[in-house]
């Protein structure tokens, strides 16, 4: 059984991963200990709200370093969900500029409102795909997914970039390097579509 | 492309749903569906007036709590929202947003509070109307109090202020199933840069419609759960796409 330790670090709805990521046969650990961390086979990375805040967290629980050491130096597999898929990118521009992992080559910037594309944007939408990838396996072409956000990843180099959705400005919907993952939507909260592209990083190989 | 919403407002009263099929009061009716449905966002509403539920009913947030676990669609609650500790409660719970009214209305710093912490796409702003000479006028404490604001003018402070998301309700129009009150809504939608749910009086199908397409929101509520099985919100949602509405289908 894979054990996910899914990281509390104060922010956003980790009840619904923990839900999510047991209704798929793992054993969740909700956690802000590094030795727990360490312990499990997966690493999901949530969060809702602001960059800033989230980043001050993570280091203030000591996470940063904890999370640096298994992510880059032991490959361990992480899943960061909306402001969590943004926290590894380079940076975000959301009150201020503030440093992310920057395992992702990409920066966080904000979505603007235009005619017909009202801010936040809120609701279900699909993607498109760029790059394959093993989070993807037996997902439809024309699945939707739940979006919630207000600022979108921007990536700098097209390497990392998985599928992209388009609200106005284009944004990634998915980004991968190696074994960190990130998804813009919450497959948390996206039925089942969702919960397929979550049981691809949680009970799938990941070497495609 | 960004799909229209359909979104299952559900009342709570004394811990259990406030309307059902047979009169029998059982929330466990809402664990079910939340999950095969194609609902695309839940609300749950405590409506529950203070000091009126019986004595041993079931709490408001164990209710939440017991949705939360079962749906894997995004969950907004609300009702009795005073403070950032009243938020931080309901989103431990399982909430993804919070629904504030008459808490906004008395402080509307309550706003700012919880999008700071929690981000402006977690802050929906509910806003109950009735027609009075200020035009829509804004209602709170259950419709029961007039705030000397009009609709558009309040919509577009809290959207200042960092609300997400606007849920508007006409008080007349609500359970009145005669369809939303949609100049209310075209005057909503077209103050503020942010969604609108609009709620209130949806009794068919064409409702919907006219919501989207007439009113300019992004979402369509229904309070009428009792109208609603597993077909009913395919069949509207049919409905809707080909009224040409972009829509979840599956």
């Amino acid at each position: 059984m894979t054990t996910v330790a899914i990281v509390d670090f104060g922010m956003g709805n980790i009840v619904s991963v923990a839900a999510a990521v047991e209704k798929l046969g793992c054993r969740s650990v909700v956690t802000s200990t590094p030795s727990e961390i360490a312990a499990a086979d997966r690493i999901i990375l949530p969060g809702v709200g602001a960059f800033g805040d989230a980043m001050r967290n993570l280091h203030e629980r000591g996470l940063v370093p904890a999370l640096r050491h298994l992510v880059e130096k032991e490959h361990k597999p992480i899943l960061g969900i909306c402001l969590g898929a943004q926290l590894i990118c380079n940076e975000s521009e959301e009150f201020g500029r503030h440093e992310g992992f920057g395992w992702i080559d990409a920066m966080v910037t904000r979505l603007d409102s235009k005619p017909g594309c009202r801010i936040p944007h809120v609701g279900w939408n699909g993607f498109s795909r760029r790059r394959d990838s093993c989070l993807l396996r037996g997902i439809p072409e024309d699945a939707l997914f739940y979006y919630v956000h207000s600022f979108g990843i921007q990536c700098q180099s097209e390497q990392s970039l998985i599928a992209d959705c388009e609200y106005g400005t284009r944004f990634a919907a998915i980004i991968e390097s190696g074994n960190v993952f990130g998804t813009q939507f919450h497959p948390e909260k996206s039925q089942r579509y969702g919960l397929a592209v979550l049981n691809n990083f949680l009970n799938e190989d990941l070497v495609c | 492309m960004l799909r229209s919403r359909l979104i299952t407002v559900l009342t709570i009263n004394g811990g259990v749903l406030f309307r059902t099929k047979t009169f029998t009061p059982d929330y466990r009716y809402t664990h079910n569906f939340v999950d095969g449905w194609l609902v695309d966002e839940i609300i749950l509403l405590d409506v529950t007036r203070p000091g009126t539920a019986p004595t041993g009913a079931t709490s408001f947030e164990s209710v939440v709590s017991a949705v939360a676990k079962r749906s894997f669609v995004p969950l907004a609650v609300g009702g009795g929202i005073r403070s950032l500790d009243d938020a931080r409660r309901f989103m431990a719970l399982g909430a993804d947003k919070v629904v504030i009214n008459s808490g906004a209305i008395d402080r509307p710093e309550l706003i700012s509070e919880i999008a700071r912490v929690y981000g402006s796409q977690c802050v929906v702003l509910s806003i109950d109307t009735r027609k009075t000479e200020l035009g829509n006028e804004v209602f709170s404490h259950f419709g029961s109090k007039p705030s000397g604001m009009s609709a558009s003018e309040w919509a577009r402070q809290g959207a200042q202020l960092g609300a997400g998301e606007i849920m508007l309700n006409s008080i007349e129009r609500d359970g009145s199933l005669e369809g939303y009150d949609i100049p209310l809504c075209r005057e909503v939608t077209s103050a503020v840069d942010v969604p609108v749910q609009i709620c209130g009086g949806a009794g068919a199908w064409p409702h919907f419609v006219q919501g989207i397409l007439s009113g300019g929101a992004s979402a369509v509520c229904t309070t009428n759960i009792y109208h609603f099985t597993e077909t009913s919100i395919q069949s509207a949602k049919a409905f809707m796409s080909k009224a040409g509405i972009p829509v979840r289908l599956s």
